[in-house]
């Protein structure tokens, strides 16, 4: 008995070592990035430095030379929009889907998600030459509509979901009541959907923030979003990679804040709703 | 009683119409420029409609594309068959009783929320042969340097960094499967003496299947989209060795050469192997649905 306590002791001890690995492995490269930002330019270069004393001329660097600070600017800008426009028309659709029978629902409901497994690549060819014939190619209005077609399908499938866990007895109630459904919608339902909508935000907000092909092929000056700045630092010779790390700090610390608020609805953010954990 | 048969179209007209202009509209533009002949530098009112000149040229002459095509494919099936075994690993490790569980598994999360592009320059100095802290690393177990991004290796760098990406994304989904897995089978199987192996393989897996299917299907279709991190570590180099569909695009439309039409082609083609997976998921799911309803 007690050898057998011992072996299951040692096991446990074995995967726990193993899975302390597994997220170190997962960790790793965001640490490297930190202590790469914070390190001179000759530090850079010598992977052997593991303490050093930090310094914080990459960062001034990159917002007085790279003008950073504009690209945050423009990807705020078309994020803040695309998300607010999207989770509002999303949530409308969710709710006729979720709340109404009409022939050929599930049809329109699975067209919907199809849209959002679209390649950006196929599609950023008709968005670039299209943009080119309105005079639309690099303003933030471009981005923040084509962002529309993978924000609205997953808000959609998210929402559908959300407002479906809400017992529609609770509206029927307030229409005897003498509600509208409208006014039913905006007491009852609303109120118990804003975890729902927050979530669903979050998760526009990170796919919209992090977005590259279509950012990078639609904009060029102006327009121009923070994952775009790669192409500072491309070029083989020369590349400074505590500027690309610190950049790389500032535009992925937002995000992962971000992640961990919404870390109880990852699941079902990752599979558009179809598994509820 | 005539409105109220109606009533929905209200709620969901909006965001439908606006899909139809924004995705619909510019797919059927798509398909229009690949049958002509127009490139970036001739002007768009000189193009001509050539049939399936494009696509035949594709097909019968661009030997790139069917390296691209093999390589895409190549890259899907194994990226997603390893973060599949080792995503499945990491669920069984983290379905026991730790202590402080959520925060080890928040940790999980990061290699897939980070910014794909970013992320893929600093696995690009971590991957330098000369100044890297991998062959860093490899030195202290005397290990000789190894040239991960040059010719021979680049591909299996690039599948490396995707299979860091996403194998969280297998593992997280895997593990709220075998959360949800009904208590009382087990049970009864333990009470059989049915040994650790037994169970898992007649009982855990078939329970896990549908999810199994769908986090596959969804891991695949992503996998044929490939273009962030590839674009960041090797632009499709060196040659054309990590040149995946995305990027064969790319090359063809907005690199050098500006044609447009074929690269449209090349991106119809692409959508259509999309399309068939996305139908295959949509089926499973839709089947997935009905089972719990």
């Amino acid at each position: 008995m007690l050898t057998n306590f011992n072996k299951k002791r040692t096991i446990n001890f074995f995967l726990n070592l193993l899975m302390i690995l597994v997220v170190l492995a997962a960790v790793f490269p965001f640490f490297w990035m930190v202590m790469t930002s914070l390190k001179t330019r000759a530090q850079t270069i010598d992977p052997s430095i593991w303490i050093f004393k930090p310094t914080l001329e990459n960062y001034q660097a990159v917002f007085e030379k790279r003008d950073l600070s504009l690209y945050i600017k423009n990807s705020f800008i078309i994020v803040s929009l695309t998300t607010v426009i999207s989770v509002f028309l999303g949530t409308l659709t969710a709710y006729g889907l979720a709340r109404y029978k009409f022939s050929h629902k599930e049809d329109l409901a699975f067209w919907i998600l199809s849209l959002r497994m679209l390649p950006p690549m196929a599609v950023v060819i008709p968005f670039f030459l299209l943009g080119r014939f309105i005079g639309l190619l690099d303003t933030h209005l471009l981005l923040i509509v084509v962002y529309f077609s993978f924000n609205i399908p997953f808000t959609v499938w998210m929402m559908r979901g959300f407002i479906e866990d809400i017992p529609l007895e609770l509206e029927e109630a307030a229409w005897v009541d003498g509600c509208s459904r409208l006014q039913a919608i905006m007491k009852v339902v609303f109120p118990l959907v804003i975890p729902g909508i927050a979530a669903t935000a979050i998760f526009c907000v990170i796919q919209s923030w992090n977005e590259f092909a279509l950012a990078f092929f639609l904009s060029s000056f102006n327009a121009r979003t923070v994952p775009t700045t790669v192409t500072f630092f491309l070029s083989v010779i020369g590349v400074l990679w505590g500027e690309m790390a610190a950049v790389g700090v500032v535009a992925t610390v937002p995000v992962l804040v971000f992640a961990f608020i919404v870390q109880k609805y990852l699941v079902r953010g990752l599979t558009f709703g179809a598994i509820k954990s | 009683m005539k409105n109220r048969k109606k009533e929905h179209l209200y709620f969901i007209l909006p965001g439908v119409l606006t899909l139809l202009l924004i995705v619909i509209f510019p797919t059927i533009f798509l398909w229009y420029i690949s049958f002509t002949d127009y490139e970036l530098s001739a002007g768009w009112e000189n193009r001509r409609m050539v049939g399936f000149e494009n696509y035949t040229y594709l097909l019968t002459r661009d030997k790139d594309f069917w390296y691209s095509t093999g390589i895409s494919i190549f890259f899907m099936i194994f990226t997603v068959g390893v973060e599949f075994i080792l995503g499945l690993a990491t669920a069984l490790l983290f379905n026991r009783q730790i202590r402080g569980k959520r925060l080890w598994m928040s940790f999980l999360m990061i290699p897939m929320v980070i910014t794909p592009t970013i992320i893929s320059l600093i696995w690009k100095l971590m991957l330098n042969t000369e100044y890297g802290v991998l062959n860093y690393i490899l030195s202290l177990f005397s290990i000789s340097k190894i040239n991960w991004l040059g010719y021979e290796n680049a591909l299996w760098s690039v599948m490396m960094v995707d299979i860091w990406e996403w194998t969280p994304f297998m593992a997280l989904i895997l593990y709220a499967g075998l959360q949800a897995l009904p208590q009382e089978p087990y049970e009864a199987a333990t009470v059989d003496g049915a040994s650790s192996f037994q169970i898992f393989h007649y009982l855990t897996l078939p329970l896990l299947k549908p999810i199994i299917v769908i986090a596959l299907l969804l891991r695949s279709i992503d996998s044929l989209k490939t273009f962030d991190i590839v674009y960041g570590l090797t632009q499709g180099g060196p040659g054309n060795a990590t040149e995946l569909l995305s990027l064969h695009i790319y090359r063809l439309g907005f690199k050098h050469t500006g044609w447009i039409g074929r690269a449209s082609s090349n991106a119809v083609i692409l959508l259509l192997l999309i399309t068939l997976l996305v139908t295959i998921l949509l089926r499973s799911m839709r089947q997935t649905n009905e089972g719990e309803t």
